[in-house]
This record gives structure tokens, sequence and C-alpha cells, in this order.
């Protein structure tokens, strides 16, 4: 495999897929935590934070990207601060690269966790509590479980968009080769030069490779988690 | 995407006396008001596509309906006529430009042989180094100068050379390698250092007609060469060729 791909190319996968992966597994929690919250709890602001998350789906990337830099940049208002403080910055960096993907991810990941948690019938919730059982307990016994092929199907989905993530990425932490350069920039880039096309189909395969094989992957997880729910 | 893009150009369809010029991004500060005084003077309606040199050639060689191509570099313009779309002959080599260092607003000079050292552990921001012409120009300038050895890996590349720019106004990176022209439209930057002409391929503007193109798009083109529009070129940080 490594034969008919570059090192250069061979680099972008490997980031591409480190940075999706933490884009995805980062943001999870805060996924489960917006996606029961839009779900089950009624608070002033709800339609407010509805709104903001589904904020990156509808901006144009390079928006997006932009709104990340003058937040999380060296300068921004929070990078500055956060700094400041820890020495530490997204700029730049491959977490940078992840934070875009992820922020850009999390609309599709929020969604499908909420549907999923909609989903879910609250009498079978009720009944474990009147057996006693605490609802942090309930939820993740009886709640997570059975939201959990919608849970996958999110995350898998915000790992495919994370692969694919290029107008924010750019926008916010530029290219540079191991860092940021992921997939599609490299993609992009390729095609900037005349004659580049042959390339840029090598990358373009492998995309739609680990594509395909994440949707395959949802859907197998997907219905191998219902069928034991229903089993059980 | 060939036939969606020819959807998207064709659902605006060009009257007979409309020039439709597709021009590299760099040259919209200059090119509209020249457009604009032309178009009043004529009555000829001039619509501009502005985009990355490399994008606009794929599209006239899909059979875009441009009357007239500006590409920022050389070797695209040889693509495009290479793939026979282009009108016979009338290639003007139009405009040049510069290759400078910017810094922030403020920024004090620098000499280019320092510039390792003042960048300490900041960035250094240009187009794609391997791409996007600018930055082809800014590596081959620093390698000339013997300098891309020590910054190669301070170099943080973005999609065109405005967004390298961008950082640099921004204060995310200390330096960038933009053409002098980018300078001149960014009021974030200061220009702190000039590479030496010999120090890079020639940094050249072709423009040529294409197939389809009409009697209007000719004197338009011969209009980009009077006095008038030179001077609005140099107005805006181009050199003349």
């Amino acid at each position: 495999m490594s034969d008919w791909l570059s090192p250069a190319e061979w680099l972008a996968l490997t980031l591409s897929l480190k940075v999706a992966f933490w884009a995805t597994f980062a943001s999870l929690p805060f996924g489960l935590l917006v996606g029961h919250a839009l779900a089950r709890w009624n608070f002033w602001g709800k339609g407010l934070l509805n709104a903001a998350v589904l904020l990156p789906l509808i901006l144009p990337p390079v928006v997006t990207g932009y709104l990340l830099l003058v937040t999380f940049g060296r300068n921004g208002a929070v990078g500055a601060w956060l700094y400041q403080a820890t020495g530490f910055t997204f700029a730049f960096q491959w977490m940078g690269a992840a934070l875009a993907a992820a922020v850009m991810a999390f609309p599709l990941m929020v969604r499908a966790i909420r549907l999923s948690i909609e989903a879910v019938d609250t009498r079978l919730e009720d009944a474990a509590g009147t057996l006693g059982a605490s609802p942090r307990w309930v939820w993740l016994t009886v709640t997570l479980p059975l939201a959990l092929p919608g849970v996958l199907a999110g995350a898998v989905l915000a790992f495919a968009k994370a692969m694919g993530e290029f107008g924010a990425t750019i926008t916010f932490v530029a290219s540079i080769p191991g860092q940021t350069q992921t997939v599609p920039t490299a993609i992009y880039e390729a095609l900037q030069v005349p004659g580049g096309e042959v390339a840029a189909l090598r990358l373009v395969m492998v995309s739609v490779v680990v594509a395909m094989g994440a949707v395959v992957a949802s859907e197998w997880l997907a219905r191998g988690v219902a069928r034991r729910v229903r089993g059980a | 995407m060939r036939a969606l893009v020819l959807a998207l150009l064709v659902s605006t369809p060009a009257m007979a006396d409309d020039v439709t010029v597709f021009a590299a991004a760099s040259l919209k500060t200059a090119l509209d008001p020249i457009a604009e005084v032309w178009s009043a003077e004529t009555g000829h309606r001039v619509t501009i596509s502005y985009g990355g040199t490399s994008t606009l050639a794929k599209q006239i060689e899909a059979g875009a309906p441009a009357d007239m191509f500006i590409a920022a570099s050389v070797d695209w313009m040889d693509h495009v006529q290479a793939a026979d779309v282009m009108a016979q002959g009338g290639r003007v080599d139009l405009l040049a430009n510069t290759l400078v260092l910017v810094g922030g607003a403020g920024a004090g000079a620098i000499s280019l042989a320092d510039l390792p050292a003042r960048l300490g552990d900041g960035k250094l921001s240009m187009a794609f180094v391997d791409a996007v012409p600018a930055g082809q120009y800014g590596k081959a300038a620093l390698q000339s100068m013997g300098l891309w050895g020590a910054v190669e890996t301070r170099v943080v590349q973005s999609e065109n050379v405005r967004s390298a720019l961008a950082f640099v106004a921004r204060g995310e990176a200390v330096f960038g390698v933009v053409y002098g022209s980018d300078a001149v439209a960014e009021p974030g930057v200061t220009v702190v250092a000039a590479f030496p002409e010999n120090s890079h391929p020639p940094i050249i503007y072709p423009a040529a007609l294409t197939a389809q193109a009409g009697e209007a798009a000719a004197a338009f083109l011969t209009a980009l060469q009077m006095p008038a529009a030179d001077a609005v070129f140099v107005d805006n940080g181009f050199t003349l060729k």
C-alpha cells in the first residue's frame, strides 16, 4: 500500500485518520450531553442552543474557520488567554485541525444522537425508575443502550465528515505537512498544479475507500447493536 | 462537475457585446475600476470572474464561456493554450509583480538574511509552496538566497496568497511572503523587505483571448495596455511589462 502512495500522501492519510479520530472521540461526550439536553430537557435558550449547534452546518466553512481563528488563534479572544495561562495553542497544530473538524462534524453527531434518544420509550425508563434505579443508572443501563445504534451512527458520520473537512481547517490552521495537511488539503493542493490530477486521483480513491468503509461499518454496527437490543 | 460548472455559467448568457473575463484573484482591486471606466466609455458590459488561476484554467479548458483569460502564471496559460481553447496569437504579458516579505502593521524593515533569526519560533505564512504560483516563487527566492533550509519547518501554507496574507494581518504568523500588490491591498501588514528580482523566476501575468472572443473582448484587451489602465495597475502595486 505504501508503494503507490508517496510518503507525503501517506503522511496526509495517517494525519487525517488521527485528526478525525480525536475530533470524534473528544466531541462524543459533548455530543451525548447536548443531544440528550435537546431531546429531553426543557430550559430557557433551548432554541438558541439548537441553532448554535447547527450553525457550522449552514455557515460557509471558511466563515467557521475564520471565527475559529478569531477565537482560538494565538491572538484570538480565547486563544490568547489560553496561551497565557497554559502555553498551549491550537494555532497551526494538528489539535487545531481536530478542533476545526470536530466543530464542523458536531451538528451531524448531535442530530443523530438527539433523534435516537427521542426515540427511546420513556416508559422503559420510568419502569426502571420504579424498580429503584437512580436517574443516572437508568440513563446508563436503559437510555444509552437503546440509543446506541443512533449514537454509533452519529459518531461514524462525524468521523467521515471530519475526514473530509477542508474549508474551516485551512482557514484556521493552514496547511503544514504532518501537522495540518490532511487528505482534502493534499487533494486540493495536487489539483493546483498543471497535470496534478493523477496524484489527486490516488488520494481521491483513498478518501472514497475510507468514507465507504466508515459508512459500511456504521450500518453494520448499528444493525448488530439493534439486534442485540431487541434480543435482550 | 463539468456539467454543473457549465450549467451555472450558461444560465447567465452573454450578450453579443458583453465581455466575460476570467482573471486571477489578485487582480481584483485593479481590474474592477478599469473595467468600470471602459464600460462607461464603450457601452460594452464587462463581467469579471475572479478565482485562483488553476481553477479558472480548468474551467476554461472545460469550455467555460470566457472571452479572455488573465492568469497569474505563465504555466497555466501555456496549459490552456495547449488545450486548444484559446485564440491563435495575441497573447501578451500584461503585468508583472514583485515579491515581498511582510510583517504586521508597523513592523520595521529587516534584512532578508536575518529572516531565520527574526522568525524565532514564529511562523512564516506562504501560499502552497509547491502548487500556488505565489508560494512557488517564494520558495524559489528563499532557496536561491540559501534561506529555505533554515525556515522550511516554520512555513505555514495557505490555498491562496490572500489567505496567507490574512494570517500575517491577524498576527498569527510573524512574517509572510506575498506579492507587492497584495501588500498594498492589505492595511494590516507592512513590507519589511523586498526579494531581489533575480532571486525568483519573473512573476508575469499573461493575458489572452479565447477562441470564442469577439471584437469587444479584443478591444478591452487593447484598453488594458493603454496608459490609463497602466496607471491603475501601478497604483495597486503591480509593475508593467
